[in-house]
């Protein structure tokens, strides 16, 4: 169990992350500028909070300001992996890769090197300095770097955003594997929404030094408790409505567009809220064919689309249904290319769609 | 720059060329102006066919051992005493580290023969600190120790500034990793900060060789001009003209210390370009 609750003046911005985890892939995310990388460097002991407490797994006390509790980055036991990696230049990787475990017995030191390298794929390479390197192969020297004292904790501070994008998913998916192997806690920093879906057990929502929201991935992306994490996690479509009913946990909102059910048991039984959904949840319906029990339906009209590579982009118009009821609401909607192909969509521009319920979500809005 | 076209380029070639004429006549002007004497005192030097000679004269052997000593020394001072202030003034914040840096730059730019008068005033016999060490039946004025002093005064800030520049050219995020890797601050400072730093120190250090060895002002006041004990090379060039005898003894000195900073400078451009610990 890791588990971080501090406050961090640094100039004029306000750190003030709180959250724990078990022994998972943590993604923290949120723009850039909202302080993830501030509290891994809490977390290595790199920079010391004002105020909280940080616990590592295995129940060690890192910092405790009631307790006066710090310890130095050296006794941690934390391997961390910035974004300039900064490996020493002056070093070879097995240098860099021995340097956290000097002090185990050579015959040891050799054995845990011949293992990080042969997991991590640098065999021939150990000999070579840094920048006789790839990118991709530094990448990997620094995480074998990390790894060698079997810390306790991993962290990654966008470890990925200096590489091309074929070999940043193949580290991605490496990363993933090899810390679910080597069972350890692992706090993942990015800015880059497509690392949450690649990565994430579970994800924390930062902003502006705060955590809006923390939870599975599932729970995040089902359920955004704000407007602003709907918007982080880019929901797209917000939807302003009222809350008509309840009954039996799911809430009927109104909206001037349409109507939706949502399930949900916490649910507040009146009010202003946004009816949350992701493009790829919204379905667009083949002419004639009727929508499921319970999806919200709504006549639109494309007014523009954008080609993704293997999906579709959306932009549909639709009309309220009273025209005293206010503006028209543009819906972003995400088609995979086959589905586009078999529906015809290019063919014409009225289009049916059907807001799945089981993907509805809601959130307040303040009015 | 394939961007801008033939036409801007041929324009530019033929603005160069107008500039380059005008130019040339200046540029050659300082080269003649500081390549004629050096080769003027080769000429004379080599050329009397009696450098060998001059060369082997006591006043020359002694001042050139004595140079060698003094400034070897002076550099292994400057570095050991140098280098943790170096790193101080370039990763730590503490009261008074203007004052401090102003202290660094002021024998740069002032006269030798002022660190001279100064240290006489400090160190000599009846100096603000020398009262007390003449008690104790130390001297220091006008003694070999005096000529090191003389010449660290002068040129240890050249070790300093350019250590302290390259410390500050380290990202401390190489400090960072190296800590949460286990290493104590001591191990982190001399297995990754020094070795990151090494092209500056090499470069300060070869800086500080080069003005101990030419140091003369201050020495000339501090520590005198006595065969043997205190005249370095500087010093035995002055000498030997003042002596009236013959103006071969200097030229033969001036040959070996140009020499020696010709080794030096090409020394620097080695170390600094071809060392493998540069980032």
């Amino acid at each position: 169990m890791f588990r971080i609750d501090i406050q961090k003046r640094v100039g004029e911005f306000d750190l003030r992350p709180s959250f724990e985890t078990g022994n998972e892939l943590v993604v923290l995310f949120g723009p850039s500028g909202c302080g993830k990388s501030l509290t891994l460097q809490a977390v290595a002991g790199l920079l010391r909070p004002d105020a909280g407490s940080i616990i590592l797994p295995g129940g060690v006390v890192a910092f405790d300001a009631a307790a006066k509790i710090e310890l130095p980055p050296q006794s941690r036991n934390v391997g961390y992996v910035v974004q300039q990696l900064a490996l020493f230049p002056h070093m070879t990787a097995r240098q860099n890769i021995e340097f956290g475990i000097a002090r185990w017995p050579a015959a040891k030191r050799r054995e845990r090197v011949r293992h990080l390298v042969a997991l991590l794929g640098l065999d021939g390479l150990e000999d070579r300095r840094p920048r006789q390197m790839s990118g991709g192969q530094q990448q990997r020297v620094a995480l074998a770097r990390a790894l060698a004292a079997e810390p306790s904790l991993l962290l990654l501070d966008e470890p990925f955003s200096a590489l091309e994008t074929p070999l940043r998913s193949m580290l991605r998916r490496e990363v993933g594997a090899l810390r679910r192997r080597l069972e350890l806690t692992a706090l993942f920093v990015t800015h880059d929404l497509s690392e949450v879906h690649a990565l994430a057990d579970r994800v924390v929502i930062y902003d502006e030094g705060r955590v809006l929201q923390s939870g599975t991935r599932e729970e995040v992306f089902r359920k955004p408790v704000s407007h602003r994490v709907a918007q982080l996690i880019e929901a797209r479509n917000l939807i302003p409505g009222t809350i008509d009913a309840y009954v039996e946990g799911v809430a009927v909102v109104r909206t001037p567009w349409c109507t939706a059910r949502i399930r949900d048991p916490e649910a507040p039984v009146r009010g202003s809220v946004y009816v949350c959904i992701r493009p790829e949840h919204v379905i667009v319906l083949r002419a004639g064919r009727e929508a499921r029990e319970g999806d919200a339906v709504v006549d639109t009209v494309i007014i523009e689309e954008v080609a993704m590579g293997n999906t579709h982009r959306l932009f549909m118009r639709a009309l309220p249904l009273h025209t005293d009821l206010g503006e028209p609401y543009i819906f972003e909607v995400d088609v995979p290319a086959h589905p586009y192909e078999v529906l015809g969509i290019a063919s014409r521009r009225d289009w049916r769609i059907a807001l799945t319920s089981e993907h509805l979500s809601m959130v307040a809005r303040s009015s | 720059m394939t961007g801008s076209g033939p036409v801007d380029r041929v324009g530019r070639r033929r603005a160069n060329i107008g500039l380059a004429a005008v130019f040339t006549l200046p540029a050659l002007l300082c080269v003649a102006f500081l390549g004629v004497p050096l080769a003027a005192l080769a000429w004379r030097g080599f050329g009397s066919g009696e450098f060998a000679d001059n060369v082997t004269t006591s006043l020359v052997l002694d001042s050139l051992r004595l140079s060698a000593i003094t400034s070897t020394i002076t550099l292994a001072v400057a570095i050991i005493a140098g280098t943790p202030l170096a790193y101080l003034l370039a990763t730590r914040r503490f009261p008074g580290k203007a004052a401090v840096d102003l202290l660094l730059d002021l024998p740069i730019v002032l006269p030798p023969t002022v660190a001279g008068v100064a240290l006489l005033v400090a160190l000599g016999r009846r100096g603000v600190a020398g009262r007390p060490l003449d008690a104790a039946g130390i001297d220091i004025a006008f003694t070999t120790t005096a000529v090191v002093l003389a010449q660290l005064f002068v040129s240890a800030p050249f070790y300093i500034r350019t250590a302290k520049a390259g410390f500050e050219s380290i990202e401390p995020v190489y400090e960072g990793i190296a800590s949460t890797l286990g290493a104590s601050p001591l191990r982190t400072f001399f297995t990754v900060t020094l070795p990151l730093a090494w092209p500056s120190l090499v470069a300060g250090a070869i800086l500080c060789w080069a003005r101990a060895l030419s140091e003369l002002g201050a020495t000339l006041i501090f520590a005198g001009n006595l065969q043997g004990s205190t005249r370095t090379m500087p010093l035995a060039i002055i000498s030997a003209f003042e002596s009236g005898k013959s103006i071969d003894v200097p030229i033969a000195l001036s040959l070996i210390l140009v020499g020696a900073a010709a080794v030096l400078l090409l020394l620097l451009r080695v170390l600094a370009r071809g060392t493998p610990m540069r980032v």
